[in-house]
């Protein structure tokens, strides 16, 4: 692990750690609506100071905490054009399977690739440093799993293109 | 299954199992390139008709597709006027009248299963034969003037340009010229990723030739958004983000003799289907792979619901409740 990433998830981690202190709270402005705040937004006095950990200017990650609420998003690293598809083909993938990621947020803020939207109700119900171990380990791995998709990529078509000109070609 | 079968698999197994026994059949299937098969047996049993419609078959007609198939397939192919209706070349195949040894019945079954490659053939054997009278003309004018190199030697001599609409939009120049036959395809990527890995293989296709193994390969040569200077004076060419162009550069090592000339023309024209073949397949591993990791961080999240303790409940007698 590169000696800049280990210190960036540090502090996302600590960072998150202290924003999911969550307690359930209904809608001061519609009578029995229980909302996540940071996404209805019309009641500033419950919104927290939002903040970006941010590790170049292509990695970085917000935190926007309330007082039901915390919105987390990721923006990946992409170097070039294949990076940027595989990235992109990799988070609509797994924003179309959000309802199994419960905490996963349909769209990614603009700006961003990839967003977590945690509620009390979340945090209720699992453990808070499991959650927290998750969104971490998703950053690790997610960086990972594109360089290999690359890599990949670029094996399949150094074997495809090989094995084609070694038919077409002949010994003199 | 990495490379592609220049035969079509259907044709060769239902000849094949004809061949031992007659029956009825009226199979309508399709190969690469909006190729269109019909083989059917519309009298008796044993008279096999196979038809053939062919998107590009004006353009092959122009470069002696109809004589090649003459010599190729003699007795077997129909004439124009009993070709059947919607295709372009029919063939039919009198099972009373096959070859007595099996060796022969093979070949013919194989030599059936290359119709697609052998009526697609004719314009590059016919360019093979320009570039041969090309070298050999160009070859008496450099004897003749050996020392005078600036004018006669510098101007390139150029064969025809033969053009072949295989595709609604993609079309294959080849052209001929002294010392080589170039081909160029043209490809139209349709979509964003399509074009981002279609790049990545050509780039490879390119650095592949480095090896030394492969240093016998045609030339390989792409461009995108531009087409090259061989074919840049065509009207209708797009320019674009979405369009390849690839130049295979053949040289006469590559054609020297029939075998060699039909394996290579066999390889080239599916060239195209080979290419978009492996970019969906490197689409399909991805998409596996996603599937794979996404249910790995589902594992991870799940992690971190809490167990829910499931201890057995029992009555005060000490019975056991059961779920129905």
């Amino acid at each position: 692990m590169s000696n800049t990433l280990r210190p960036y998830l540090n502090a996302v981690r600590a960072t998150l750690t202290a924003a999911l202190t969550l307690e359930n709270f209904s809608s001061q402005m519609v009578e029995r609506h229980n909302k996540p705040e940071i996404e209805v937004g019309n009641s500033p006095e419950v919104l927290l100071k939002p903040l970006i950990v941010s590790r170049n200017e292509s990695e970085k990650v917000l935190i926007e905490p309330s007082v039901n609420s915390i919105r987390l998003s990721i923006k990946i690293k992409q170097a070039d054009e294949i990076e940027k598809i595989l990235c992109h083909k990799f988070t609509r993938f797994m924003m179309m399977r959000a309802e199994g990621f419960v905490i996963l947020r349909r769209k990614p803020l603009p700006g961003y690739d990839i967003s977590f939207l945690i509620t009390n109700f979340h945090s209720e119900s699992m453990l808070k440093h499991k959650l927290v171990d998750f969104i971490i380990q998703f950053m690790e791995d997610v960086d990972k799993e594109i360089s290999e998709m690359k890599l990949s990529l670029n094996a399949r078509a150094r074997i495809v293109a090989e094995s084609y000109l070694s038919t077409v070609s002949c010994p003199i | 299954m990495i490379l592609l079968e220049s035969h079509s698999v259907i044709i060769n197994d239902v000849l094949t199992d004809r061949f031992e026994k007659a029956s009825r059949a009226d199979i309508q299937f399709v190969d690469y390139d909006n190729v269109r098969f019909h083989l059917s047996t519309p009298e008796t049993k044993s008279k096999i008709l196979l038809s053939m419609g062919i998107q590009c078959w004006p353009d092959l007609l122009k470069y002696g597709a109809r004589e090649y198939l003459q010599n190729e397939y003699q007795q077997y192919l129909l004439p124009q006027e009993q070709t059947e209706p919607e295709y372009d070349v029919s063939l039919m195949i009198d099972l009373e009248q096959l070859p007595e040894s099996v060796e022969d019945r093979n070949s013919l079954i194989s030599k059936l299963s290359h119709l697609k490659s052998v009526a697609m053939s004719s314009p590059f054997l016919s360019a093979f034969q320009e570039q041969s009278n090309l070298q050999a003309g160009y070859k008496d004018a450099g004897g003749a003037q050996q020392k005078d190199f600036t004018s006669e030697q510098s101007a390139e001599t150029k064969g025809e340009l033969k053009i072949i609409r295989y595709r609604e939009e993609e079309a294959i120049y080849i052209q001929a010229s002294n010392d080589r036959v170039t081909v160029v395809f043209s490809t139209v990527f349709k979509e964003e990723t399509d074009k981002v890995f279609g790049r990545v293989f050509l780039q490879e296709f390119v650095d592949a030739r480095k090896l030394n193994a492969l240093q016998n390969a045609p030339q390989v040569r792409y461009s995108n958004r531009e087409p090259p200077l061989e074919i840049r004076h065509l009207p209708g060419l797009h320019n674009g983000e979405d369009w390849g162009y690839v130049t295979f550069v053949l040289f006469p090592r590559h054609f020297s003799n029939p075998t060699q000339a039909q394996s290579t023309i066999n390889r080239i024209q599916l060239f195209r289907d080979y290419l978009h073949y492996h970019i969906k397949c490197s689409k399909a591993y991805m998409h596996s792979r996603m599937r794979y990791r996404v249910a790995e961080f589902l594992k991870i999240l799940n992690r971190a619901k809490p167990e829910v303790a499931t201890a057995e409940k029992k009555t005060a007698s000490g019975r056991t409740f059961r779920t129905r």
